[in-house]
């Protein structure tokens, strides 16, 4: 939603991420409009899914070459450092997939989110013709998009749990081991930690979506405001433009540089990781 | 210049937006230092549990750093219904 030639005083960042929900490109009812953070999504499915089917397909080589290195590479990481280090070996063959979807397809989301597309809201005459603004706008940067991968992984983590466990088996495995037994002294104890982890687990699925969601959010709006800095201070004039060239742009491109190598991966990286975590610990909750 | 109702609101949620989120990267800051000071001193003690200690290290810069947006998100809240 950040438009990379804004040039508005009034700069509400809240509306900047809600307004594309009202205009629709394609208005459907039940609220299942195809609005640009849709666009986002299935572009970036598309990717995930083609990217590596286009480097299996085309055939494997003995001696990789660049594209088949990378591959195989984050692939490694996904089995060694996101599956393995969560899931146990019994959980590995059913939600090792899953684990590795979730990385790939929450990667290419958020490396899509910073580069620039014509998908802005406003347009700018070019040559007579009207072309949208090229913007940078990620599909994670939306809470709806981090709740629903997030609940995904909620419920399968409690399916996967009682399955494995039993109910009893699976409730009695969230209170820390080492308590003492019940009683008429240890009652009340007992009954404060049970109520802390029921919270704990609810809690879960606040920090696992707002930490993808701000992230992704804050990242965008720390771009623009730097991109946009010569102009917020000149209240609409451009005439901070040193400002705007020795502060604005270099911060800009630099915070851009390290949300597009850093956390965009990162992000990915820790939603799969907590979601094989908790998963892996519901299926096994001593391991 | 007045002092108008409106110019009150518009500075208070300007202070607001600013001292909740500053306010709320003190911690998460000094914490993100505490881990990768840690992590340096642990792979300076023993070099061969590198990758291990990178796997841990980034999950807690990850889970440490995701505090501050706490303090932004409801920042945003507040200032948008102020």
């Amino acid at each position: 939603m950040i438009s990379i030639l804004a040039a508005s005083s009034s700069f509400d960042p809240v509306a900047e991420f809600t307004d594309f929900i009202s205009n629709p490109y394609v208005d459907l009812p039940l609220g299942l409009d195809i609005n640009k953070a849709v666009i986002y999504i299935w572009m970036a499915g598309l990717l995930a899914t083609l990217l590596p089917l286009y480097v299996i397909r085309r055939g494997l080589k003995p001696r990789p070459d660049g594209a088949q290195t990378t591959a195989e590479a984050v692939y490694d990481m996904t089995e060694n450092q996101i599956a393995r280090a969560g899931l146990p070996e019994e959980g590995m063959r059913l939600w090792f997939p899953y684990v590795a979807s979730l990385f790939f397809f929450i990667w290419m989301m958020n490396l899509i989110g910073f580069i620039p597309l014509p998908f802005g809201d406003h347009k700018v005459d070019l040559f007579g013709l009207d072309v949208p603004q090229f913007q940078i706008y990620a599909a994670t940067a939306n809470l709806s998009v981090t709740l629903a991968l997030t609940l995904c992984t909620f419920f399968i983590q409690h399916i996967e749990g009682v399955r494995h466990n039993g109910v009893i088996g699976y409730l009695k495995s969230w209170m820390p081991s080492g308590l003492p037994a019940f009683g008429i002294k240890t009652a009340p104890l007992l009954i404060l930690i049970a109520f802390i982890e029921v919270i704990s687990q609810f809690v879960r699925i606040v920090s696992l979506s707002f930490r993808l969601f701000f992230n992704l959010l804050a990242g965008h709006l720390v771009i623009a405001v730097f991109l946009a800095i010569a102009v917020l201070l000149g209240g609409g004039q451009l005439v901070f433009w040193p400002v705007h060239l020795l502060v604005g742009l270099p911060m800009g491109v630099a915070i851009f540089a390290l949300e597009f190598t850093l956390i965009a991966g990162l992000q990915a990286f820790i939603f799969a990781s907590l979601s094989a975590i908790y998963i892996g610990g519901a299926i096994h909750p001593d391991h | 210049m007045a002092l108008t109702d409106q110019g009150l609101t518009d500075a208070a949620k300007a202070l607001e937006l600013g001292l909740a989120t500053g306010l709320g990267a003190i911690g998460p800051g000094v914490g993100v230092g505490f881990i990768f000071g840690k992590t340096i001193e642990a792979v300076g003690r023993q070099p061969e549990l590198r990758g291990q200690l990178q796997g841990l290290m980034w999950l807690g810069f990850a889970l440490t750093e995701a505090i501050v947006f706490y303090a932004l998100g409801m920042a945003f809240v507040a200032f948008s219904i102020a």
